[in-house]
């Protein structure tokens, strides 16, 4: 009510201030060379694999005019930094290069396998943060209760398990033994929505279920820690507001801007979850082609790969950074410079 | 692979009413949550390091194939043996070995050289800690396993050439760690006065800094050092780590995994022990928390 | 045998139609879905499409292109030739011309009439292509000779022209017009050709849909109404699907103990093919160390395939001295002069060539039975002090590594129906192949003759030689004829599935228009 009220102060005015913009602005300009040194990065990374490119793109039958003018044409003779600036330049434009393999554009291949990645990758998202939400709120409510040893038990057990070794093992019980699932293979959404949400179950499950506990154990400690610590809270239950909307409306929400900052700093860690667990499922994604790439010394797929969800980090990052700062200044700021 | 952030992970340094409450309880509960999974860990190290210098053990590699997928409980072979012939059972052991020495290395290569950078980022402020936080953020936004496996791909795998692929990791987590916490301590009423009586710069890091974030750092690094031994294994499952032949927990769950519908349990074996050995690492940096109460 | 060459080697034309029958299961009934899986590493890659002038993966990818396009000539059980797209042939009495006799009646399922000059198209087509996978005849005009006649002139006489039709690109018919509409990219994607089914959808190296062709020349066939191959990662990830009903069929399983599992699984069928390509060891004879016959006899004299074959395949196969196996012609499981098992010799000579002072390469292809035998040879050559790193590789990457001439010793399979034909011995072993570590003069002429002739007996002797010159020069020991089953779920019927087929490539090809359901 009154005090509820005074907490949240309109959005719009707290946007519209002007230390906010500026907050923001600064983080963009923080993460532009950010972005700018992932890429060298890549580039210097990649440089490491032997291979000579324009004799595996043409074949064995090549003669040796034909591959160097490939050469050429590649600019695979010429030093590292022009080969970089020209490298940039194409991805700047857009042009991620070509495969090494088949001569397909890295874009293409990029562009079709992606949106199975990115399902997963929601799905797995989407379904631990809800149940990460409940989860962590049931324990939080009542700190040692039921609920919240179970949370400990289940979280521990994520935080500790091998994804690679849970995906075997609900490939054994739930597609072997229980045929509740596939085992393999993908049905796109738009032939059959419920066989696409089923094919990727388990894989979700095998990527969200660490991330899971994750998000649980840090909510569960947020919440709990607003409760009996922060001021207004204990104002609150002072002036005999029910402990469960308090939490609700309140601690939860506060407790979400941790974990939001912690779910941009994770998207980092994703491509090496889904570079193992497609393979396992054979899900033709953006995973799948990473690792085969690599093997194949691939340079441009595996450059363009890495620059597209480096990318799409620094991206989220700064997205969550702005959007923690903007909605609540006050606090958040003080405690992200201490 | 999904190493979720530190900080964040390791919930905040204001979980103290827990802890309070779990004082109050009774000291035995406690103590077996510290001691037990520590006891784990003994066992485990004393296992993997002293007891095949100890006892002869079959040859992890060089297993005859007359004895090729023999199921556990066979003579001489109480894990049984793979498609060919290694003994399981020392397997483990020096797949153990294996994923000790490399969170140790990495862990601790990460402890110094990341605690330093972040200690001093957080220490001088400035220009020294754009450019430091900038590098940091540089090497966490690149997938941490992609660069693993180029350099595996590239250089050959080996040990040594994984702890450095991890290493490029570990020091930025352990960085943004040590940098957060020295911030955190720069405030204090004795850093003020150190800087005051005018000690030189290095000096206060190391008699003030250094001993104060040490327990938080240790706390922290018992979690990481279970993360990187399930990323060694995610290398060795995927064949960018150690090589085959060679024996590793993860490469073993790769092998088995050929053969899951035929014998389950070289799946199982390597994975029970690879679960066991990161959940006592993780219970115990969780009870060494809560009796620090950090 | 003789039956078998007999069958094989017939110089004149036949025109029986396609007559694999179903075995004991049941009679086949039309209709159904069929989804067949294969692993990736080797046949459930198709990472540059289907067409036969640029998949370099060839003749792995056969059961896709089969389907798609059918053959001309079919290998059926018991090493008939069966024709499919032709009706038959002649091979002149100098083996240098032979006329091929193409169906009638046939269109691609574009429309496009199939006749002799869309068959000479596709295979000058495929001589110019620059494809490791093209065919290697020594061609000197391919024309068409009537509507439906189509004669080709070679500038060497060769007698296993037709054997050797199995394993090469030239057996895949595409449509012309729809290569040229649409252009290599795309057609490589989504190819048109005359075979039992047509393309519905194809993502390379993950699944290939494809239904029923209406307008298949042979009446009632195809018996399935779509036909969807998956790529799964391995042996055991095909099982699982299997058994989570995913799929009826799994293509080439060859991990042991998961063949002796599936056998007591009363759900499914495991069909053993026959071989025909023994697994051996190739040595670069071209680079140290293996430049030295010393070192190379060593590596025979360190080699005991017994206990390996008993413990690890369970005595499956039958170990062999050559590179013919059971299920081809000119059959010899023994090679005169053959360097046995002699630990103490290979001590000596691992000394004499200086072999216990490098590390040998030792490759292979990333497929379960191929490492485990790799890793049994590790520890038995370490024995007697020969060090050495394994190395296991997907199909690319491993024609790479051929193809730059850097590899010490890679384990392979060498040997075909015929040895003429594709991997047979000159690819493993003739000066001009790019998968050899052999440039012996010698040994190319041996086994040009045996190919040139058309008389078996003459044949199979030259091919006795030529085995027995490899083993006397230690180019490379072999192992045993290895040959991969097939498992398929009770209820599905066809030759490869519940029937045995000699293997053209490593791997026998389903004859999928005969596939069905049981009824």
């Amino acid at each position: 009510m009154a005090v509820a009220e005074e907490l949240r102060p309109g959005i719009a005015a707290r946007v519209l201030g002007s230390p906010s913009l500026r907050l923001a602005g600064r983080r963009l300009l923080a993460a532009i060379p950010v972005l700018w040194g992932v890429t060298f990065l890549t580039y210097v990374v990649m440089n490491l694999l032997p291979g000579d490119a324009a004799q595996e793109l043409l074949g064995a039958n090549a003669t040796p005019a034909e591959v160097h003018q490939l050469e050429l044409q590649l600019h695979l003779n010429e030093p590292f930094w022009v080969r970089y600036g020209h490298w940039l330049a194409g991805v700047l434009h857009g042009n991620l290069g070509t495969s090494v393999v088949n001569g397909e554009n890295v874009t293409t291949i990029l562009g079709a396998r992606l949106p199975l990645t990115a399902e997963l990758l929601g799905y797995a998202f989407v379904a631990s943060i809800v149940l990460a939400v409940g989860l962590g709120v049931l324990a939080a409510r009542k700190p040692n209760g039921i609920a919240d040893r179970f949370s400990i038990v289940v979280s521990m057990t994520g935080l500790s398990v091998a994804p690679y070794v849970l995906a075997l093992v609900l490939i054994y019980i739930f597609a072997v033994r229980l045929q509740w699932f596939p085992a393999i293979g993908y049905t796109s959404p738009s032939v059959n929505l419920a066989e696409n949400l089923k094919s990727l179950t388990l894989p979700a499950v095998a990527i969200g279920f660490p991330l899971f506990s994750v998000y649980t154990r840090l909510l569960r400690a947020d919440i709990v820690e607003q409760m009996q610590r922060e001021d207004y809270i204990v104002t609150a239950r002072a002036k005999g507001v029910p402990p469960w909307r308090i939490l609700l409306r309140h601690a939860l929400p506060n407790s979400m801007f941790g974990l939001i900052t912690l779910i941009g700093l994770n998207l980092g860690t994703l491509v090496g979850a889904v570079a193992i667990i497609e393979p396992i499922f054979s899900l033709p994604g953006v995973g799948a082609i990473l690792i085969q790439s690599i093997s194949d010394h691939d340079v441009p797929v595996v450059e363009g790969i890495v620059v597209v969800f480096a990318a799409v980090v620094v991206v989220a990052n700064l997205l969550t950074d702005v959007l923690y700062t903007a909605l609540d200044p006050r606090i958040r700021y003080e405690r992200s410079a201490s | 692979m999904s190493a979720p952030l530190p900080e964040l992970l390791a919930p905040d340094a204001a979980v103290k009413p827990v802890a309070a409450r779990a004082r109050a309880r009774g000291g035995w509960a406690r103590g077996l949550r510290l001691w037990l999974p520590a006891g784990f860990l003994l066992l485990m190290l004393g296992a993997c390091f002293v007891w095949p210098n100890i006892y002869t053990l079959p040859n992890p590699v060089r297993g005859s194939v007359l004895e090729a997928g023999l199921p556990p409980l066979s003579p001489g072979h109480v894990f049984g043996t793979d498609p060919v012939g290694n003994d399981v059972f020392s397997r483990i052991l020096y797949g153990g070995q294996i994923s000790f020495e490399v969170g140790f290395a990495v862990t601790a290569i990460g402890l110094v050289v990341g605690g330093l950078l972040g200690i001093a980022a957080g220490y001088w402020g400035g220009a020294v800690d754009t450019i430091i936080s900038r590098v940091l953020d540089v090497l966490i936004a690149f997938p941490a396993l992609v660069l693993a496996l180029v350099i595996a791909e590239g250089l050959g795998p080996s040990e040594l050439h994984v702890i450095w692929a991890l290493s490029v990791f570990s020091v930025p987590v352990y960085g943004r760690i040590a940098r957060s916490a020295t911030l955190a301590l720069r405030e204090q009423t004795f850093m003020l006065a150190a800087r005051l009586s005018g000690t030189r710069g290095w000096r206060v890091m190391l008699r003030h800094i250094v001993p104060n974030i040490t327990p938080q750092l240790m706390t922290f690094s018992l979690l990481g050092f279970g993360v990187v031994i399930i990323l060694e294994g995610a290398l060795s499952f995927l064949g960018f780590g150690i090589p085959l032949p060679e024996a590793s927990w993860g490469s073993m769950i790769a092998q088995g995994q050929q053969t899951l519908s035929a014998s389950p349990d070289l799946v199982l074996i390597p994975s029970a022990f690879l679960f066991a050995t990161v959940v006592s690492l993780n219970l115990l940096g969780d009870a060494l928390r809560e009796r620090w109460a950090i | 045998m003789l039956a078998l060459t007999a069958a094989a080697c017939s110089s004149a034309s036949s025109s029986s139609s396609s007559s694999a029958a179903p075995a004991a299961n049941g009679a086949p009934r039309a209709g159904g879905s069929l989804t067949v899986l294969e692993a990736t590493g080797y046949s459930g890659d198709w990472p540059d499409g289907l067409d036969p002038a640029t998949n370099i993966d060839g003749a792995a990818d056969q059961d896709y292109m089969d389907a798609v396009y059918g053959e001309l000539f079919e290998l059926g059980p018991k090493g008939a030739v069966i024709p499919d797209l032709a009706t038959g042939y002649s091979i002149s009495t100098d083996a240098k011309t032979i006329t091929l006799n193409i169906r009638q009646g046939v269109t691609f399922t574009d429309g496009t009439a199939f006749n002799a000059a869309a068959v000479v198209w596709n295979i000058n087509r495929d001589l110019k292509s620059a494809c490791t996978c093209k065919p290697t005849w020594p061609v000197k005009s391919v024309t068409a000779t009537g509507p439906y006649t189509v004669t080709i002139v070679l500038s060497a006489p060769d007698g296993a022209f037709i054997d050797e039709i199995f394993d090469s690109t030239a057996d895949w018919i595409a449509s012309p017009t729809a290569v040229q509409k649409m252009g290599e990219k795309a057609f490589a994607v989504k190819p048109v050709g005359a075979g039992p089914f047509e393309v519905v959808s194809d993502t390379l190296s993950s699944a290939l849909v494809l239904k029923r062709n209406p307008g298949y020349w042979q009446k009632g066939r195809p018996y399935l109404d779509n036909l969807t191959f998956k790529s799964v990662a391995s042996d055991e990830a095909g099982y699982e699907a299997l058994l989570a009903h995913e799929g009826q069929v799994y293509v080439d399983m060859s991990t042991p103990s998961l063949l002796q599992q599936a056998a007591k699984n009363s759900s499914v069928e495991v069909e053993n093919q026959l071989s025909t390509s023994p697994y051996d060891l190739q040595l670069n004879t071209l680079t140290p160390p293996f430049n030295n016959p010393k070192a190379r006899q060593a590596i025979y004299a360190a080699t005991n395939f017994a206990p390996i074959l008993q413990h690890v395949f369970d005595n499956m196969y039958p170990s062999v001295q050559g590179f013919t196996g059971p299920g081809g012609i000119c059959y010899d499981p023994t090679a005169s002069g053959y360097q046995g098992y002699d630990p103490t010799l290979a001590k000596t000579l691992v000394q004499q060539s200086g072999l216990d002072q490098v590390t040998i390469n030792l490759g292979t292809i990333q497929n379960l039975v191929a490492q485990e035998t790799t890793e049994a040879l590790q520890t038995q050559w370490a024995a007697v002090g020969i060090k050495s790193t394994i190395h296991a590789y997907a199909l690319a990457p491993l024609i790479a590594q051929f193809t730059s001439g850097k590899w010490q010793s890679m384990v392979q399979t060498a040997g075909s129906f015929d040895p003429a034909a594709g991997v047979g011995v000159g690819f493993r072993f003739s000066s001009v192949s790019p998968f050899s570590g052999v440039h012996d003069p010698h040994l190319d002429s041996l086994l040009n003759q045996a190919a040139a002739l058309t008389d078996m007996s003459q044949r199979c002797a030259l091919y006795t030689q030529a085995a027995n010159y490899i083993a006397k020069q230690y180019y490379g020991p072999f192992y045993f004829a290895f040959a991969p089953a097939n498992v398929a779920v009770k209820g599905v019927v066809g030759p490869g599935l519940t029937q045995p087929l000699p293997a053209v490539v490593v791997t026998p090809t389903v004859l999928w228009e005969d596939v069905a359901y049981s009824s």
